[in-house]
């Protein structure tokens, strides 16, 4: 007996060896191409060190920090006709005008540009920002995310729902549904971004005026109204399938004999979707919605290809302030904020997948 | 109504819908097939062709002149030996490590396992752009050029989703398997190589494509790593910087003929694959 048990605990001991062998590798490289590089973002993004340059950086505390993410907002006086000492109005839209935000934003110890400007109890604010674009960008981003995961889900079910349903002929809308996603994301833009030319040269264009939308001259990606919903509009096309691929699996694993149950019971569709479908698919679904905003809140082909430096996402102002600024110490922060956002976002989602250990 | 009727309209509205998906799915991608196939000319009429006309004649006539120009063009065909190799390597370095790490994970008991799974789980979800700067020290400081650099950065994704997917497959196989083997006299690692890992076979088919595919879609470090050195850009790079042979326009048809050139191949690949590719796409999602 004691023969036997020193003989399994020196197995163990083996087993238990080469398992560490075995993950030495992968935790080597992912210390290599992970964790060192993000220690060094985050030492990084205390300095104003510059990219691809000889020059010693210096320790700048938390400045590329409030540089980014300074904000304030100011309440803009009404702009007062001296004469009449009324406020003055538009005289095209006949709303009421204020004084310009450059006079009452800060400029001392920094300057503050505006970002935006909002009405509240009939008054008028403005909101500035040391770094404009970047709240901005934040904003666009997370816009970006909410509108397009949101559209990708509803999409995907409404998809995954026909797939789901038998019929001659759902294995090619399957095979379909892998094109989109088995683009390339920068190929995807470039298809997009023809079919979205600012003339009757652009599908889009034409498809619109049929409909009587627009004069067939609407610039999709050089009109600011127009950009983020073209943005989106490509990002839904090209991960709707994904999302409806993961629902379609989720909707499988629901056993058919509680729809059989639900008909013989007189439930019509819409209860059996309601009381059956979205209870069991719930699950699935969270999973898939954190998964596709981690993705989203990442978002850097569409936007660098499409729209350049016209508008940003929060990682393409990254990709700019690192290369085309050379400022490693601020990208260096913004990679920090960028981590920080997706990281709450990761806790949550491993919070509700938990993870099988054995 | 009579119930064959109503019948007959849920059937119209079904197939209706089926169409709508159809074509939302697939109209992109014939559009720029379509786009391909026109010359500068063509390109340019308006209100634009469904198919590519003679701008005089308004007659039916494609021509493969932008096909020709993709392939005469140096870039485009070093960035699909760059895309190839970078792929490739990442691929095979990533099941080769993973592999390992995913039986340790998967058949043997050890102190520590459900740590390192944790830690294998989060790093999917790794946001690659946050280390750029980073990233781009440590390739540098290694002396590494753009495509071994890219290789080493693309494990970041592949290789913590490769570990994920092989260890759900290794906790599938029976354990009598590697039990036997022991009996017969094999080290753990030996039972790892001789009888487990033929076994994984499909497995390693599922996570070998999905990680192809996420190394040939690559974007960002690419766009980095070869902004001072452009013989070593791959096929996404290329294409967002595809050369302008007239100055100010951006050659769209030859533009839509490489986007065709790079995508029939991958998609006919995920086409000969497709249960396998939904199977690993879905089974993190719906196993975990």
């Amino acid at each position: 007996m004691m023969f036997k048990k020193n003989a399994s605990s020196k197995l163990l001991q083996r087993e238990q060896r080469l398992a560490y062998l075995l993950l030495l590798p992968t935790f080597v490289v992912l210390i290599v191409v992970a964790l060192y590089p993000l220690g060094l973002v985050f030492v990084t993004s205390f300095t104003d060190r510059t990219f691809a340059s000889p020059r010693e950086p210096n320790y700048v505390g938390l400045n590329n920090y409030t540089q980014l993410l300074g904000m304030t907002i100011r309440e803009l006086p009404p702009l007062i006709d001296e004469e009449t000492g009324l406020q003055v109005v538009d005289p095209k839209t006949g709303g009421p005008l204020y004084e310009r935000p450059l006079r009452v934003l800060p400029r001392e110890p920094r300057r503050y540009r505006e970002v935006t400007q909002f009405s509240l109890f009939g008054k008028r604010y403005v909101l500035g920002a040391t770094d404009p674009d970047f709240i901005k960008a934040v904003w666009d981003t997370l816009v970006f995310t909410v509108v397009s995961v949101l559209l990708e889900t509803i999409l995907g079910l409404g998809i995954a729902l026909v797939v789901n349903s038998p019929f001659k002929g759902r294995g090619v809308i399957r095979a379909a549904m892998l094109v989109p996603w088995a683009v390339i994301t920068v190929v995807s833009a470039r298809m997009w971004q023809w079919m979205l030319a600012p003339t009757r040269v652009g599908v889009i264009n034409v498809i619109f005026q049929m409909l009587g939308l627009g004069d067939g001259n609407i610039a999709f990606l050089t009109q600011p109204e127009w950009q983020l919903p073209s943005i989106i509009m490509v990002d839904v096309w090209k991960t709707t399938p994904f999302m409806a691929l993961l629902l379609l699996a989720g909707l499988q694993l629901i056993p058919d004999e509680l729809y059989e149950a639900a008909r013989v019971d007189g439930a019509g569709p819409m209860r059996q979707f309601i009381s059956i479908t979205m209870p069991l698919l719930r699950p699935t679904m969270a999973v898939a919605l954190v998964f596709r905003t981690l993705d989203a809140l990442r978002v850097f082909d569409v936007f660098q290809v499409m729209l350049a430096q016209s508008r940003y996402s929060m990682a393409s102002y990254n990709y700019y302030q690192l290369i085309g600024n050379r400022a490693m110490g601020k990208a260096s922060a913004i990679g920090v904020i960028i981590f920080i956002f997706i990281f709450i976002f990761a806790v949550l989602y491993i919070r509700m997948l938990g993870v099988e250990t054995d | 109504m009579s119930k064959s009727m109503t019948k007959l309209v849920n059937r119209v509205v079904f197939w209706i819908i089926v169409g709508l998906i159809m074509l939302y799915l697939l109209f992109p991608f014939y559009w720029a097939v379509n786009s391909s196939l026109k010359n500068e000319n063509q390109l340019m009429m308006t209100p634009t062709t469904f198919i590519p006309r003679d701008p005089v004649t308004k007659e039916f006539s494609p021509t493969l002149d932008n096909y020709r120009a993709v392939f005469q063009s140096d870039q485009f065909i070093r960035g699909l030996r760059n895309s190839a190799i970078v792929a490739g390597a990442t691929t095979l370095l990533s099941l080769a490590i993973g592999s390992f790490a995913a039986f340790a994970l998967g058949k043997l008991r050890f102190r520590g396992k459900s740590s390192a799974l944790y830690i294998v789980l989060s790093m999917t979800m790794f946001p690659q752009v946050t280390i750029l700067p980073g990233l781009y020290a440590v390739i540098t400081g290694l002396g590494l050029t753009a495509i071994p650099g890219m290789i080493l950065s693309y494990l970041i994704f592949t290789l913590p989703f490769t570990v994920w997917v092989l260890t759900s497959f290794f906790r599938e196989l029976p354990i009598e398997l590697m039990q036997a083997a022991q009996v017969d006299g094999a080290t753990p690692f030996q039972a790892f190589r001789l009888i487990l890992l033929p076994l994984t076979a499909p497995a390693l088919v599922t996570a070998g494509l999905l990680a192809f595919i996420a190394a040939w879609n690559e974007y960002l470090f690419a766009l980095t790593f070869t902004a001072i050195e452009p013989a070593s850009r791959t096929v996404p790079v290329a294409i967002a910087l595809f050369p302008a042979l007239v100055a100010r326009q951006e050659p769209f048809g030859e533009i839509m003929a490489a986007a065709v050139v790079v995508t029939i191949p991958i998609v006919v690949l995920v086409l000969i694959f497709q249960r396998r590719i939904i199977a690993g796409l879905t089974a993190g999602a719906i196993k975990g």
